[in-house]
């Protein structure tokens, strides 16, 4: 199991907004145990749908200051699904800034999913939101160590960034 | 248009209350005037910062924002003056710094520890109440 | 890999568990997570804290998490360690929902009890599956 959990950057407004997109399939190996009879049927964890979310506002977070800085999740403030995810449905989460300063910023997302099939495909119906709190890793962890380069980034990550025209942000 | 009139300390603490139960997850119950933050309530770093964004959110009005600068509410970034801590320890100067820079929290048991480590610990729910009562009135 | 989080239960009542997950580099998704410096995701912290939460309860209703509150992260996980997580049911709901309240402390390479370094602390609550 890679530990990508978005696929695509769709939208970004640098400094304010960041949208990116998830699909869900059969074919990932999470969705077989997230299905065994004490969970009855495939459903997309929503611990995963937090981490896409996480992904898509450390992006928006980090890129801020082009990923100078080791951003890292503190706080899962709120998070609320009020409808589950299924194989062959997409995730889109929307992702904005709330608040930044220097020791940390705070986030709010909306969750959306879509189907590619049956009756309501094509459209996107919104089924969570969720609200979390970074810390500037430099800042706040003094006296860990740390690698020296912004070790956050796999080679997954740096083709989302550059397949999203911000590769030079991930130096 | 004229400001709303001023609100009462137990709409302050009405209010506080709200914001350290939805940050902390805290229940209203254990939600006191001498309930510490960090002991009583378990808040840490990540928590300070998120209360100071309610705060800021909570007591603001269109004609008079609410903003809290940093190391206003908590003590943050005391450690580099070198007046003010020696050997993790207050100085006189730094427990001098302290009652100046924090009238809202009650340093007088603190005289004998002086251990910066352990400062934050000296901060109530009562000092929050205090805090924003203060500011709102300056 | 196996999305099953948690190792060994300790201890199990109707409204408290506590249980144990222990990271390997083994586990393929540390490679990203991160590279050079393997730590246990936060939210498969809290994926073990639902999973604890599932064992305690014993539903027959499957249920997956729907709500999270105030779930904050401390101290890290490296490989060689275990997350041991103490989870209690907080309140049942009318709805079918259950509202559960979990910690997580480090246990160090081979030690047989926690130390005090918090990993993780919060809020969460699990529900009926809702398409």
């Amino acid at each position: 199991m890679r530990w990508m959990w978005i696929d695509q950057i769709v939208e970004h407004v640098p400094g304010r907004r960041l949208c990116a997109v998830k699909n869900v399939s059969l074919s990932e190996e999470h969705m077989h145990d997230h299905l065994g009879s004490e969970v009855g049927g495939p459903v997309m964890p929503a611990s995963l749908m937090i981490e896409g979310m996480a992904q898509t506002a450390g992006i928006l977070v980090g890129s801020i200051n082009r990923f100078k800085e080791k951003v890292i999740l503190a706080k899962i403030v709120s998070a609320r699904f009020d409808k589950d995810v299924f194989p062959g449905q997409t995730i889109r989460y929307e992702a904005e800034i709330e608040r930044t300063e220097a020791a940390g910023a705070s986030t709010r997302g909306i969750v959306k999913r879509m189907s590619q099939a049956g009756e309501r495909a094509g459209a996107w119906e919104e089924i969570g939101a969720v609200e979390l709190m970074f810390s500037h890793l430099d800042k706040n962890m003094a006296g860990l160590e740390f690698p020296e380069e912004n070790f956050v980034f796999s080679d997954n990550f740096r083709m989302i960034l550059r397949a999203a025209g911000m590769g030079d942000l991930a130096q | 248009m004229p400001d709303a009139s001023p609100i009462s300390r137990d709409q302050t603490f009405e209010s506080i209350r709200q914001v350290l139960e939805e940050a902390l997850g805290a229940d209203a119950e254990d939600i006191t005037p001498e309930a510490t933050l960090t002991g009583d309530l378990e808040a840490e770093s990540i928590d300070f910062l998120d209360i100071v964004f309610r705060l800021e959110k909570k007591f603001s009005t269109p004609t008079k924002p609410f903003k809290i600068s940093q190391g206003e509410l908590f003590p943050e970034n005391l450690m580099e003056n070198p007046a003010w801590v020696s050997n993790a320890k207050f100085t006189d100067e730094g427990m001098a710094m302290l009652k100046q820079r924090m009238p809202h929290v009650d340093f007088s048991k603190f005289e004998n520890d002086r251990d910066v480590n352990k400062v934050g610990e000296l901060i109530t729910v009562k000092s929050l109440v205090d805090f924003v009562e203060r500011k709102l009135k300056s | 890999m196996k999305f099953v989080l948690i190792d060994h239960i300790v201890e199990k009542s109707p409204e408290r568990i506590v249980a144990l997950k222990q990271v390997s580099l083994a586990e393929e998704y540390l490679t990203d997570h991160f590279p050079s410096f393997p730590i246990l995701p936060g939210v498969l912290m809290l994926e073990a804290m639902v999973q604890a939460a599932r064992a305690m309860i014993g539903s027959q209703t499957p249920l997956v998490l729907g709500e999270v509150k105030a779930l904050k992260y401390g101290n890290m996980v490296r490989p060689g360690e275990a997350l041991e997580l103490e989870v209690t049911l907080h309140k049942r709901h009318d709805d079918g929902s259950f509202a559960c309240k979990g910690c997580g402390r480090v246990r160090r390479t081979n030690q047989a009890a926690p130390t005090d370094d918090v990993a993780v602390s919060g809020r969460f609550t699990l529900r009926p599956i809702r398409t």
